[in-house]
């Protein structure tokens, strides 16, 4: 029992008699500082501030937020070292069936009632699996994935890694798709479901060739998993994801819209949702749900230019050119500056269009980087679009060209088409389509 | 969204949530005052699963039950029901024994399995003389999880199925591998010489 003598925990629970309960049984097992979080805003700021050893997370929050968005939250945001256990408590049996599914597990749940000594139990086990990765998260954390993997192997060669088998080949499987090994990633995935048809394994199956660009494929794996665990939510993000690349914003739309109303507090899927939105052609629902986002995702720092200027782009696209002036110009100049060259072509495009006496030196002034840098597919299209607004064909041609080449060609297809119709370039845009492909067929053609 | 299950979930929930503050209190009045209340916190646990169990039975009588399969340690699992149930039955004279001999991580739906087990332990211990023993090892590629017991054995077989062994039974076969499904199996005379449940997974 001393061995919880010095760990901080914290209790998150909404119900204050609940809070209570899971406080007397960390104190029962030795626990001598015990904190308390009412709400999800309040459980992130005290981790945030003061990272616990032990976090007894209640599935159910309160105010349409859960545990596991909370869980989501802190990885997104790195505030959960690997050395704190996350444990999720409830009463529900439906999260058993959302532990089952999903990518982003907690270190372990836990199902009230339960005594203290099961808890033990539970936390021992965790931190002896802790102890067992120690040194391979270290080598994660610090990207030396080469090492990483090195160390895996060994593990998954030893006696004592077959109680972790699975665990150790979905390590592996992450660490190639974070280390761009995507094929390797879609192999090691594939060892998984040769084991146990797990729907996080297929959706990573899926993302793995995703990023394979083998949309279909892709598409086809997701479209399984989505039909069959429909509380894996992102598995629907993922699906969103691969229709937007096939160039079927409309069904990424439907999609995310569908699933937002299941978790309307997870303003990730929302920027997704907006992204799909506008790529769909439906500007003002991108409007409102980016304003949505912007005026409710309280974590500090979730809020970034980016969003910003998806919003301006969506107002642009409602024809609101005032709203889109008001939104680019409450970025500060200092904030401007230190965008990347991709937030810094879409800022100056947007703004040329919007506030044309404003942004058009800016864009002058950044035209040659544009004609030469690489971009986003994103920025590409605002720089396209502005081009076109300005007469400069060279430059939106230009922008076409790369984009159509690129690997993001089917996503941003219908948007530049539709950029190019709306000046009466419809034919130009046919003929660039002509060149790139003559070019590729050239260049697929061994020379004789 | 107002289905029947949504309610039936919702108040076992509820009332589970009652029972942990219930249980959390007795804990901490053993702590305080050092006594050993052990008998009232199993009976709240029993209260817990005999909810669960009866949201588990609408579950595969409307045919709409799907298992929550993740990867388990068996050992772990096996240490948990061992944990559940060895002081209650060595309150009524009874020892209960356990040995696994798997080490690999096994899919399974941990909680599901674990309340089978225990149920069957239970049922076990109303029959047993003074021994019931849990073991699981590997057979053939199947986990065999089984529950012995050294009483007279099950008068008939196959034995009038209550509630725990109908869902035992349905969630067992839930249990698909590799185009193997799980099973239940219970016979008499084996090696304690009483009744022994058996739980077959793929």
């Amino acid at each position: 029992m001393s061995l919880y003598v010095q760990k901080r925990f914290l209790v998150i629970d909404d119900q204050p008699q609940a809070r209570e309960a899971l406080r007397t049984i960390a104190q029962t097992i030795g626990a001598f500082a015990v904190e308390f979080a009412s709400n999800y805003q309040d459980a992130l700021y005290r981790i945030r501030n003061n990272t616990p050893d032990v976090i007894l997370c209640d599935y159910v929050l309160g105010d349409g937020r859960s545990g596991q968005q909370l869980l989501e939250e802190l990885r997104r945001f790195n505030l959960l070292p690997d050395e704190c256990i996350f444990m999720m408590v409830t009463g529900e049996q439906s999260y058993e069936q959302v532990v089952s599914a999903v990518e982003l597990v907690p270190d372990d749940y836990i199902i009230k009632p339960f005594s203290p000594d099961k808890l033990i139990l539970r936390l021992d086990r965790i931190m002896a699996k802790k102890e067992f990765f120690k040194d391979y998260y270290r080598e994660k954390r610090s990207q030396e994935y080469a090492n990483a993997l090195a160390i895996l192997e060994q593990k998954q060669a030893s006696e004592a890694g077959r109680s972790y088998r699975f665990e150790i080949l979905r390590q592996q499987a992450e660490v190639k798709l974070i280390s761009g090994d995507a094929e390797g990633a879609e192999t090691a995935y594939r060892a998984i479901l040769d084991n146990y048809e797990f729907p996080w394994a297929r959706a990573g199956v899926a993302r793995s060739l995703h990023r394979q660009n083998k949309l279909s494929e892709a598409r086809a794996e997701i479209e399984r998993v989505v039909a069959d665990t429909p509380q894996f939510f992102d598995a629907a993000d993922l699906k969103a994801n691969i229709c937007m690349a096939q160039g079927e914003a409309e069904e990424a739309q439907r999609v995310l819209d569908e699933v937002a109303q299941k978790t309307p507090r997870n303003y990730q899927r929302k920027r997704l949702l907006a992204e799909a939105a506008t790529l769909n052609g439906d500007a003002d629902t991108a409007r409102n749900v980016l304003a949505d986002v912007i005026a409710n995702d309280t974590m500090p720092g979730a809020v970034t230019p980016a969003d910003r200027l998806a919003l301006a782009r969506s107002q642009v696209d409602a024809k609101d050119l005032v709203s889109a002036e008001k939104t680019l110009v409450g970025l500060k100049e200092s904030e401007v500056q230190n965008l990347d060259l991709d937030a810094q072509a879409s800022y100056a495009a947007l703004l040329a269009i919007s506030s044309p006496g404003r942004g058009k030196p800016r864009f002058a002034g950044l035209r040659p980087a544009l004609m030469s840098a690489e971009l986003s597919a994103a920025s590409r299209l605002d720089v396209l679009r502005s081009a076109l607004n300005l007469g400069d064909h060279e430059l939106a041609d230009h922008q076409a060209e790369a984009l159509l080449e690129g690997e993001e060609a089917k996503k941003s297809f219908g948007a530049m088409r539709k950029h190019y119709a709306l000046h009466g370039r419809e034919m130009d845009f046919r003929n660039i389509q002509k060149q790139v492909a003559l070019k590729r067929i050239r260049h697929d053609t061994p020379s004789s | 969204m107002h289905t029947l299950l949504d309610v039936l979930a919702s108040g076992v929930h509820d009332a589970k949530n009652q029972l942990f503050i219930a249980e959390s209190q007795i804990a901490s009045a053993e702590a305080r005052l050092g006594i050993e209340l052990g008998e009232a916190r199993y009976a709240i646990e029993a209260a817990a699963s005999r909810l669960s169990r009866t949201l588990a039975a609408y579950h595969v009588l409307r045919k709409g039950a799907t298992p929550a399969v993740t990867p388990v340690i068996v050992g772990d699992l096996c240490d948990e029901v061992v944990l559940d149930q060895k002081r209650h039955l060595a309150s009524e004279g009874i020892v209960l024994t356990a040995a696994c001999s798997v080490i690999d991580e096994w899919p399974l739906d941990r909680d599901l399995v674990t309340d089978m087990l225990n149920n069957a332990i239970q049922n076990a211990g109303r029959h047993a003389g003074s021994h019931v023993h849990l073991d699981a090892r590997l057979n053939d590629g199947w986990l065999v999880l089984s529950v012995e017991d050294d009483g007279p054995g099950f008068a008939t077989l196959p034995p009038p199925y209550g509630t725990g062994l109908m869902v035992a039974e349905r969630l067992a076969g839930l249990h698909v591998r590799r185009g193997r499904q799980g099973s239940l199996q219970l016979r008499n005379g084996a090696g304690l010489g009483g009744a022994r449940f058996e739980l077959r997974l793929p």
